[in-house]
């Protein structure tokens, strides 16, 4: 084999040519990696939300909170189904939320989104020991009063602590308290009392969907089937973590798509740039390349070697990419959430294995832009050497 | 056809007619084609070099010297004719069988040096042991030991552009010479030093020819250099006179 100390020493020769194609071949990978990210943000926030041993039941054919409704007399039943697990009083840990969007202006004057309002009940927040307050204090029960979520508590007009927030016409929300909930999708959401809440969107008696802890995760399929038995209640069941897997699903693939498509039309130019680096590479040591077969050196040799180098070149633009992908970690995003049509935040995650498929589609691409150029050094005739 | 002249006593080698033959060409000929033109570099060429001589090729530009050369050494193939070396029917091997040939039985000494810029010395030299089985520790020791053979032993580790010319001609003859060929061929080893480095490396090649029985193959323009050569061949219009 020839040494790879011939292939590093004569990138570092063409430091120039090397650098500007490893930074094409980085960008491409920044985007990919920054899109992944972005995906994998986006579903641990929601995932963060749910709970293993939690289920949720909706409204049959409903596949989130907004659409779905269950009247309030309807919460006893599942509560009472088997496998629910009781809290020290012996009453069941079941809580129904309802949960409306109202649509408000950014406090940076940049237009408008739309926002999650939970209307909760004091057990329903119980019901959550994620959620803690950290500024002012919670909501009275039976007031008009409100807490904001860390993620969007500057984020709208009146949300900051002390502000008001119009939930509709006459029916005003006053921000008492801001909370954390984990780094879950709840630091998105402004909480109030659950009889307000509904009173202010006309849904009275109501709630939007039913949580229920169960004993054991293990114990979901026969709740399940106790919940869904009656046709005419017309309930859905499904595990918490599947629900928020579910609710992340279209507005993941939809950020994944959008990183893959842009990357991919990147991945084009940097490729064509890698491969014209080779070309001249490869034009540049003719010579060399006949000296090599002169002395022995086979095609696939000559080829492989060439192909390595391109692949090296394309790692070190990948390596580029990533460490600046790495540093997306600090950064926090904003976008709709395609299930709730809601601003949902959340921050780029870095994982290793974002990481990794993303240097390893640098890797390709170096792969890809380097094998022409590899297969003419491979056909060059060993006679070249004598031509000097 | 076959053309020898002997040079007898001036105190070079003498050609071996005692040895066996090791370059043997028979009605030897390479056409090119330059569109539709025909060009016949090599005719009807017969050749035999006995084993462990020191033979130079002369002859004007476009005269077929490096083609023959090519040849030889298994770089280009033959258009008719046969061509035999080192035992071997050159003709009958296949290209990646040809490669393997070479890296075994052939040292290339260039005009140009022809050294890999971005490689030492002592690594420039290991580049044909790298074709071999040997191990890496004794790869470098092999290597460092050619550069003594050629009086480099302080510039081991120096790059090709850190070398006179007359030196990165002499880290080109350790490198032909590392990984023990039989043939040693030099096209214009000369071309491109100044006379004195010119001395040192045909006094090298004589050097390599008489103590390590090497069979040097030289094509030179300079009449100074082919004189210390034991045999001396002209060719022109692709012939042997």
């Amino acid at each position: 084999m020839i040494p790879i100390r011939y292939n590093l020493r004569n990138l570092a020769v063409r430091r120039a040519t090397t650098l500007a194609t490893a930074l094409g071949v980085g960008l491409v990978v920044f985007v990919l990696a920054a899109a992944l990210m972005l995906t994998e943000g986006l579903r641990r926030t929601l995932s963060r939300s749910g709970q293993p041993d939690n289920a949720v039941v909706m409204r049959k054919g409903s596949d989130n909170e907004l659409s779905s409704s269950i009247a309030n007399t309807q919460v006893g039943q599942i509560a009472s189904a088997p496998g629910v697990k009781k809290d020290a009083d012996g009453r069941p840990l079941a809580v129904g939320d309802v949960v409306a969007v109202i649509f408000a202006d950014l406090a940076n004057g940049k237009g408008k989104s739309n926002i999650v309002i939970r209307g909760v009940t004091p057990e329903g927040i119980a019901f959550r020991p994620e959620v803690k307050v950290v500024e002012g204090t919670l909501p009275r029960p039976g007031t008009e009063e409100v807490m904001v979520g860390r993620k969007i508590a500057r984020r709208f007009e009146g949300l900051d602590l002390g502000g008001e927030l119009e939930l509709r016409k006459n029916r005003s929300a006053k921000v008492v308290g801001v909370f954390e909930a984990g780094g879950s999708s709840y630091e998105s959401e402004v909480w109030g009392d659950l009889d307000y809440v509904a009173g202010a969107f006309g849904r009275e008696g109501m709630v939007s969907m039913v949580r229920v802890r169960l004993e054991s995760p293990a114990l979901f399929d026969g709740f399940a089937a106790a919940v869904e038995q009656d046709k005419r209640l017309g309930f859905d069941a499904m595990p918490e973590l599947e629900f928020y897997e579910k609710a992340s699903e279209q507005t993941a693939v939809f950020i994944t798509a959008m990183g893959v498509i842009i990357a991919v039309f990147f991945s084009i130019g940097a490729m064509i740039g890698a491969m014209i680096t080779m070309y001249g590479a490869v034009a540049n040591r003719r010579s060399e390349i006949g000296v090599l077969r002169a002395l022995g050196f086979s095609r696939t040799t000559i080829l492989v070697s060439f192909l390595f180098e391109s692949v090296l070149l394309s790692l070190l633009g990948g390596l580029l990419g990533i460490a600046a992908a790495s540093t997306l970690g600090m950064v926090k995003f904003s976008m709709m959430n395609f299930q709730t049509f809601s601003e949902i935040v959340f921050a780029f995650e870095p994982t290793s294995e974002i990481l990794i498929s993303a240097l390893v589609f640098g890797g390709v691409m170096g792969v890809i832009g380097g094998f022409l150029p590899a297969i003419r050094a491979a056909r060059t005739a060993p006679i070249e050497a004598m031509r000097g | 056809m076959s053309a020898e002249a002997t040079k007898a006593d001036d105190g070079h080698t003498k050609p071996r007619a005692d040895k066996p033959t090791i370059i043997r060409c028979q009605d030897l000929g390479r056409t090119f084609w330059r569109g539709k033109e025909r060009l016949d570099v090599l005719e009807e060429l017969d050749l035999e070099i006995p084993e462990g001589s020191f033979e130079a090729l002369m002859g004007p530009s476009g005269s077929g010297k490096t083609t023959l050369l090519n040849i030889i050494a298994g770089l280009d193939r033959p258009t008719r004719g046969r061509i035999e070396v080192a035992g071997k029917s050159l003709g009958d091997l296949s290209e990646a069988a040809l490669a393997k040939w070479r890296s075994q039985t052939i040292g290339f000494v260039f005009q140009h040096f022809n050294l890999i810029p971005v490689l030492t010395a002592v690594e420039n030299v290991e580049l044909p042991l790298l074709l071999t089985k040997v191990p890496a520790s004794e790869r470098k020791k092999r290597a460092q030991t050619a550069l003594r053979v050629v009086g480099l032993e302080d510039r081991m580790d120096h790059r090709p552009q850190q070398l006179s010319g007359g030196q990165e001609q002499r880290v080109g003859i350790a490198r032909a010479i590392v990984h023990d060929p039989k043939i040693i061929v030099a096209d214009e080893p000369t071309g491109e030093l100044d006379r004195q480095s010119a001395d040192d490396v045909l006094t090298l090649l004589e050097r390599l020819n008489r103590e390590f029985d090497k069979t040097i193959l030289m094509v030179t323009h300079d009449p100074a250099a082919a004189e210390r050569a034991s045999v001396l061949r002209k060719l022109d219009k692709g012939r042997l006179s």
